[in-house]
């Protein structure tokens, strides 16, 4: 036959990290690279020897580079784990041992690889934070294996426009040189929707899959590939058809001006974030401002707590990020369920029922609550931006006075230093049934409520959160939760505080025209959802929208509920 | 003829991350060769490797003895004096 056989599509199904797709060309990032067997080669100790330098000091530009590149893009703190790096890369010991494996006639990579196999045992057996420095060593091994083996290797700084990455896994490292105008997304063997690469791709809206599993190693250089993160997807091969589902979905139109509903009601869109790096991507969805700033970022991963300045930093980062906007920051929720090696965290048979949240604060982390209040307080003083804090967790009036009654001696101990300060906007968030019904008592203390619907979901059905078993009870269109949301909201306007959403429900636009109508002010959601809620905001009426709400909120049934949502969507 | 010293570890998260890279740039920016260990034992380990001196898991407020043998052996104790007992959040201002 002379005509080439079409070629079929093939679907390689992984984690979507992101609800964006894009079709691209793909190219391969070897992290793990197979080293040339050193019985087959033969080789000139000198050169080699001359090699590993060169690749030393290659190495030692990139890290310095990447340093630089982090601490603009990210922050110091993080930047820092390359000074780590530089010096792990200079170690006299690998040097030596690098040194006489060539002796031994073994090629620079080889060479390399073995000098650093005792050094990452040798941590690697040791407890907690040593543990990690294995992970450091075998980041160095393998920049150093990577310079040393390819010649030609990619440059994920300089790809072509278009181009899909491919990895077994992405580091900060890589991550830190993608550039997002010109990669069309990547794909990586490991990995789940809270690792680094998947947090990276959601912040910055770039079409990612990750943990594919082995067969993506399969997939050839230069393969059209569509990336597909809503679906979980890589289609190898894709048909026309394909193709073009995907480029669609690239055509987000960013409305980076606040929105009102077709009647003019100003509805406030905002982002959920949980790291510096997604502020900008949440700017760049056209975010209004943040509605949920998750604090406990600056507290994990670290062997100490952040003193006020370094928080006061960050915050002021944030409020600077969206100067004409609202950053509603939550403070500090940790509970038995992270490992924080500086806080005493006790042991709980339930970590989500036990102490958390505004428990701790109020409670054995009294000392951690007034510094990040105190740096909050500077930070609203001295920023542009509008700043709101709101307290987790709470359960009954008597937290809430007692967080405001700390708000207070924080704001005098400030006067009396004569430090500038501001006390912003304070609300809570309404996440457990106690606070549901309490929600008058609340309102009546505070300038907002923002109700939180993952875990409020999660404790009115008694279903929990990581649970795959009551996943169908778990779904915030249950009328209960629907019923909890409509009080919570009543509960607020009658005491003139406004209030808003800040779980994933809010980032549905199934769901936008419910929750207008249902009253909420203000939705806060996944920065890549954003676009679609505002859009779908525009089209909104408020007069349909709270019919439409009231009757959803009379059915009794999940799957009425979402009879009648489906139903109305349909027949817009 | 070597000098010695002993210092008490200020930065908070020891000998580890960031404070023992600060140290072992500060070891190898001297020429005099150094070797670090716990006050209270003989055993001494390069302190210009950053394997070694993270492995020696020095925690805050314990005392390490240093060894300093070549031409600037004051002026390098001083400058590893200043990296262990700058507390960490100032310490990006030590000149090293």
């Amino acid at each position: 036959m002379s005509t080439a056989k079409p070629m079929t599509e093939r679907t390689l199904t992984g984690t979507g990290a992101t609800p964006r797709s894009d079709v691209g060309t793909v190219v391969w990032y070897s992290t793990s690279t197979d080293l040339p067997d050193p019985d087959s080669v033969s080789v000139d100790p000198e050169d080699e020897r001359e090699r590993f330098k060169d690749a030393r000091e290659t190495a030692r530009d990139e890290l310095e580079a990447e340093r630089e590149r982090t601490a603009e893009r990210v922050g110091e703190q993080e930047a820092e784990v390359f000074d780590a790096h530089v010096q792990f890369l200079e170690d006299p010991q690998i040097e030596d041992g690098v040194e006489r494996a060539i002796d031994d006639g073994l090629p620079a990579e080889n060479a390399v690889k073995r000098a650093f196999d005792d050094p990452i045992e040798q941590f690697e057996g040791m407890d907690g934070q040593m543990a990690e420095r294995a992970d450091d060593l075998r980041d160095v091994r393998d920049r150093l294996v990577r310079l040393l083996t390819d010649g030609d290797r990619v440059d994920l700084g300089a790809l072509p426009e278009g181009s899909v990455v491919l990895a077994d896994r992405l580091t900060p490292s890589d991550t830190a040189q993608l550039d997002p105008d010109r990669v069309a997304g990547f794909a990586t063997v490991t990995g789940g929707r809270t690792s680094h690469a998947a947090i990276f791709a959601r912040s910055l809206a770039l079409p990612a899959v990750v943990g594919v599993g082995d067969e993506l190693r399969d997939v050839e250089a230069d393969a059209s590939v569509v990336v597909d993160g809503e679906e979980g997807a890589l289609v190898v091969d894709p048909s026309d058809e394909r193709r073009k589902t995907a480029q669609a979905t690239q055509d987000v139109t960013i409305h980076e001006e606040p929105v009102t509903t077709a009647d003019g009601t100003d509805i406030e869109i905002a982002a959920n974030v949980g790291q510096p790096a997604e502020l900008e991507g949440a700017k760049a969805q056209g975010a209004d401002g943040i509605g949920l700033y998750r604090t406990e970022f600056l507290f994990l991963d670290r062997e100490r707590a952040p003193d006020e300045a370094e928080q006061y930093d960050a915050y002021r980062d944030a409020l600077e990020t969206f100067p004409d906007g609202r950053v509603v920051v939550r403070t500090l929720d940790i509970g038995g369920d992270k490992p924080i090696p500086y806080l005493d965290l006790p042991d709980e048979e339930n970590p989500f029922l036990g102490e958390r949240g505004i428990r701790r604060s109020l409670g054995p982390d009294a000392d951690l609550f007034e510094t990040q209040l105190r740096a909050l307080f500077r930070a609203a003083a001295d920023a542009e931006g509008s700043l709101s804090i709101m307290f987790p967790v709470v359960a009954t009036p008597e937290e809430l006075t007692a967080a405001l009654e700390t708000v207070d001696t924080v704001a005098e101990t400030l006067e009396e230093e004569g430090v500038d300060y501001a006390v912003p906007e304070l609300g809570v968030m309404i996440e457990t049934p106690g606070a549901v019904f309490a929600a008058s008592e609340l309102a009546e203390q505070v300038d907002f409520l923002s109700i939180g619907t993952n875990d409020l979901t999660q404790y009115i059905m008694a279903a929990a959160r990581e649970n795959e078993r009551v996943t169908e009870l778990r779904d915030p269109r249950r009328p209960a939760v629907l019923r909890a949301i409509s009080r919570t909201i009543e509960a607020a306007h009658e005491n003139d505080a406004w209030v808003g959403m800040c779980g994933e429900m809010a980032g549905d636009p199934e769901l936008t025209e419910l929750l207008v109508g249902l009253g909420l002010d203000e939705l806060s959601m996944s920065g890549v959802t954003v676009p679609d809620v505002k859009a779908t905001v525009q089209s909104i009426d408020i007069e349909t929208a709270t019919e439409h709400a009231s009757q959803v909120l009379e059915e009794t049934t999940r799957d009425h509920v979402i009879d009648r949502i489906q139903h109305r969507n349909t027949n817009q | 003829m070597s000098t010695e010293r002993t210092i008490t570890i200020v930065p908070e998260a020891g000998l580890h991350a960031r404070p023992a890279a600060k140290f072992v740039k500060a070891v190898n920016a001297h020429e005099s060769d150094v070797q670090v260990g716990h006050a209270d034992e003989d055993d001494l380990i390069a302190a210009g490797s950053m394997i070694a001196v993270t492995s020696l898991g020095a925690e805050a407020s314990e005392e390490v003895r240093l060894v300093a043998d070549g031409p600037d052996e004051e002026a390098t104790l001083d400058a590893l004096e200043r990296v262990l007992t700058t507390p960490e959040d100032e310490i990006a201002d030590v000149d090293s």
